[in-house]
């Protein structure tokens, strides 16, 4: 008799990591659930109404439970909440108060999802790590090695989150529904009885939820830590109001700013050193290069390689040549202007459909 | 009188973790059907009300027989939290509205309790300290006994009430409870005990530890969930803590939990196996200990030094992380704990691990396993197979330091 091989999966009480278990069982794996509690709901106002569909609260640990005892799998939660905060939260509100927009996923991924669970991989002597990412696990098209993919549903693709995943990590991950198309999923959760099968989207940030994040920002820093300032026209240095402190504003922000001029008026520049935070018009927006520090990568990238470039999660990407790479920092030139360069998000880089790397934009 | 053997329900895992709960007794499975045709209000004057009331006071004068009290010293409540809670809040209250002028404690405003209590008693008396009470916590050593010279220091004429339990749930400590309560009545203050932790697991007599309030739970004693109960010694009065009518004579409000409660007072019927089961579980739980200890580098036994309850072993696997060790050892079938079940989930390591000094890393390699009246030395033997596998797997991967 062989052994089945063992997976463990990342559940989050969502449709897509509770799909992917009936998926994973369906496919033969001895699957064995887990959810990493990560954030002290009960301290943190979630209620049932706003806890519902964010990974955060304690009813999505029922539901991935009830998933797994729908599967007859059995079922772990799994402590993360002081490496969360540590590696997300606190780099999460620290990042806003020094005029960056964060993007917590990647934390998440890099420090509880592809390193925590990764270790619990092999303790529970699992052969796989598998996750409800729309991603895919493909072969390279240069030397056949597994590497990761964009999945088929073009618009759910979250490779853009997964870009610090350890190349040597990439052989023992399974994404069991990169292959599925968001409502086809939905069909089948519910052909399967997973509990979960009508469950809305989570949307957003898991801690956040229908939340203001400055809000958020603002409950887990004092005083001291905000940074007031001035708000300046872009082209003339101008002074046109004042603020509250540079965590309230994201690059590209157009709503909010409580200054008019005569055309829309654009957050595009933050200082974190003198608080002063740019506001410019649509023209100042586009940026023809991006710098970026503290790449990762899952393939060779050299200087003059041209690859598609994403700077955020929504962005289409845009065709970019590396320009300069060394010592921790790196120089892409767009062949278009892009909209919106914002530091603190990450410039993902793609070759075809594979993800090769990425870093953040400073 | 026994109505049959003692038998287990059919279980499919290895269950080592009696501390938790206990799996049902096979009597008390078969007795449920009959029970449950008592379905009438045992409050009621009609017909219908008499097989439960006649149910209800066998089982009080059963449950009374089997630890040595009076049936009318009893209160049937839902479980050992509401019995813990019933004690520390029910003086609380009485003390508030005088009630408790029998027990000359009037105006006194201590309360003690030890360091590696239930939370149930924790949270009460915390409750008690945010009402204003002066709430202080003895000191338990690393050995396992309680700081009797702290305990005589923090004892005196303001103490009101000192809870202090039997045995721990997590290493089965016993403490010396006749002790303390000739200490705690020296000062004229009221003594509760929680004794979840010694139906089935040791022979006491209600009357010779001198207690004024002790604390039982059905369910760790092969019996159903859902029903506990809390001795409360003739002459003293407890404020309700659920209002209501005048069940429990007025000092817990419900129709009465019938069917639990009959299934509790079924397991009397074993009193004279207990001291049996006690030394057939000592023997299994030293065999267990002594396999650990000569395969597993480096296990320590918590508390081994002291009393202990002859079913639990609380054991220090250094470098193995506790809660990887438990979802192992449930991969292969064998249900242990890493502390206390109510805990389960929760990221601290164990409160009572670390009241009694033990380091968080040892704390958080720490292993509960608690034998029951069914486990056989073939359980107990592949436990520690399984244990040692388990074991040498986490530290080779430890040792290696890097997992990919």
């Amino acid at each position: 008799m062989s052994k089945k091989p063992r997976v463990l999966l990342a559940m989050s009480g969502g449709v897509d990591s509770s799909a992917a278990a009936a998926l994973l069982v369906e496919q033969g794996y001895d699957v064995v659930g887990v959810t990493m509690q990560v954030w002290d709901y009960s301290a943190n106002q979630c209620d049932i109404e706003s806890g519902n569909g964010t990974c955060c609260s304690s009813i999505d640990v029922d539901d991935a439970r009830a998933v797994c005892d729908v599967l007859g799998i059995p079922f772990y939660v799994i402590n993360c909440e002081s490496k969360f905060k540590e590696t997300v939260i606190d780099d999460f509100v620290g990042s806003y108060l020094e005029g960056r927009t964060p993007i917590p996923c990647v934390n998440c991924n890099t420090f509880l999802k592809f390193d925590h669970l990764v270790k619990k991989m092999y303790e529970l002597d699992c052969d796989y790590l598998a996750t409800g990412h729309y991603a895919k696990v493909g072969a390279s098209t240069k030397t056949g090695a597994p590497v990761i993919i964009t999945s088929r549903d073009d618009w759910k693709d979250q490779t853009y989150f997964l870009f610090t995943i350890k190349p040597e990590i990439v052989p023992k991950l399974l994404f069991p529904v990169g292959d599925w198309e968001k409502p086809k999923l939905r069909s089948y959760a519910e052909e399967k009885g997973l509990p979960v099968a009508k469950k809305k989207d989570s949307t957003g940030i898991c801690f956040i939820g229908k939340n203001d994040y400055k809000d958020f920002v603002e409950a887990h820093s004092t005083a001291d830590d905000m940074r007031p300032g001035l708000l300046r026209r872009f082209s003339d240095g101008r002074i046109l109001g004042e603020h509250e402190g540079i965590h309230r504003f994201t690059y590209g922000q157009r709503k909010g700013l409580g200054v008019f001029d005569e055309k829309p008026l654009y957050v595009v520049k933050i200082d974190p050193e003198t608080h002063d935070v740019f506001l410019g018009y649509e023209e100042h927006l586009y940026s023809n290069e991006v710098v970026v520090r503290d790449p990762h990568f899952l393939d060779q990238v050299d200087v003059g390689d041209e690859l598609r470039v994403k700077i955020r999660f929504q962005h289409k990407g845009a065709t970019a040549k590396v320009v300069e790479k060394k010592e921790g920092r790196m120089v892409f030139q767009f062949t278009e202007p892009q909209r919106s360069v914002t530091p603190g998000q990450a410039a993902v880089m793609y070759r075809d459909q594979q993800l090769v790397g990425g870093a953040w934009i400073v | 009188m026994k109505t049959q053997a003692f038998t287990l329900t059919q279980e499919n895992i290895i269950y080592l973790d009696h501390n938790a709960t206990t799996p049902l007794a096979q009597s008390v499975f078969d007795s449920i059907p009959e029970w449950s045709r008592h379905w009438g209000n045992p409050s009621s004057i009609h017909l219908a009300g008499r097989g439960p009331k006649s149910v209800l006071r066998d089982a009080r004068k059963q449950f009374a027989d089997l630890i040595g009290s009076h049936p009318l010293e009893l209160i049937f409540t839902s479980g050992g939290s509401e019995s813990n809670n019933l004690a520390i809040q029910g003086v609380l209250h009485a003390l508030q509205t005088g009630q408790l002028k029998a027990a000359k404690i009037e105006g006194r405003k201590k309360l003690l309790y030890s360091a590696v209590e239930h939370p149930s008693v924790v949270q009460a008396m915390q409750l008690a300290a945010r009402l204003g009470f002066d709430v202080q916590t003895i000191p338990v050593l690393r050995c396992g006994r309680i700081d009797m010279e702290a305990l005589k220091s923090l004892l005196d004429e303001s103490v009101a009430l000192v809870s202090v339990m039997y045995a721990n749930n997590e290493t089965g400590n016993i403490y010396p409870v006749r002790e303390i309560a000739d200490l705690v009545h020296g000062v004229g203050a009221l003594f509760h005990c929680d004794m979840v932790q010694a139906l089935g697991k040791a022979e006491f007599n209600i009357k010779e530890l001198d207690v004024d309030f002790a604390s039982f739970s059905a369910h760790k004693f092969y019996a159903l969930k859902g029903c506990g109960v809390l001795f409360c010694r003739t002459g003293l009065v407890l404020e309700s803590l659920i209002q209501g009518g005048g069940q429990e004579r007025g000092r817990r409000a419900g129709t009465e939990n019938i069917l639990a409660i009959a299934a509790l007072a079924k397991m009397s019927e074993y009193k004279s196996d207990i001291l049996k089961h006690l030394g057939e579980m000592k023997v299994l739980r030293d065999d267990l200990e002594a396999q650990m200890k000569a395969r597993i580098e480096g296990v320590l036994i918590n508390g081994e030094q002291s009393a202990r309850l002859p079913n639990t072993t609380s054991a220090i696997i250094p470098g193995v992380d506790g809660e990887s060790l438990l979802m192992n050892l449930d991969l292969k079938g064998f249900a242990v704990s890493t502390g206390a079940a109510c805990s389960s989930g929760n990221p601290e390591p164990s409160p009572v691990l670390l009241a009694m000094g033990l380091s968080r890393a040892e704390a958080q390699s720490s292993l509960r396993v608690g034998l029951g009246w069914g486990t056989t030395k073939e359980q107990i033997d592949a436990f520690v197979e399984a244990l040692v596998e388990v074991t040498n797997r986490l530290r080779s991967l430890d040792q290696e330091g890097q997992y990919v």
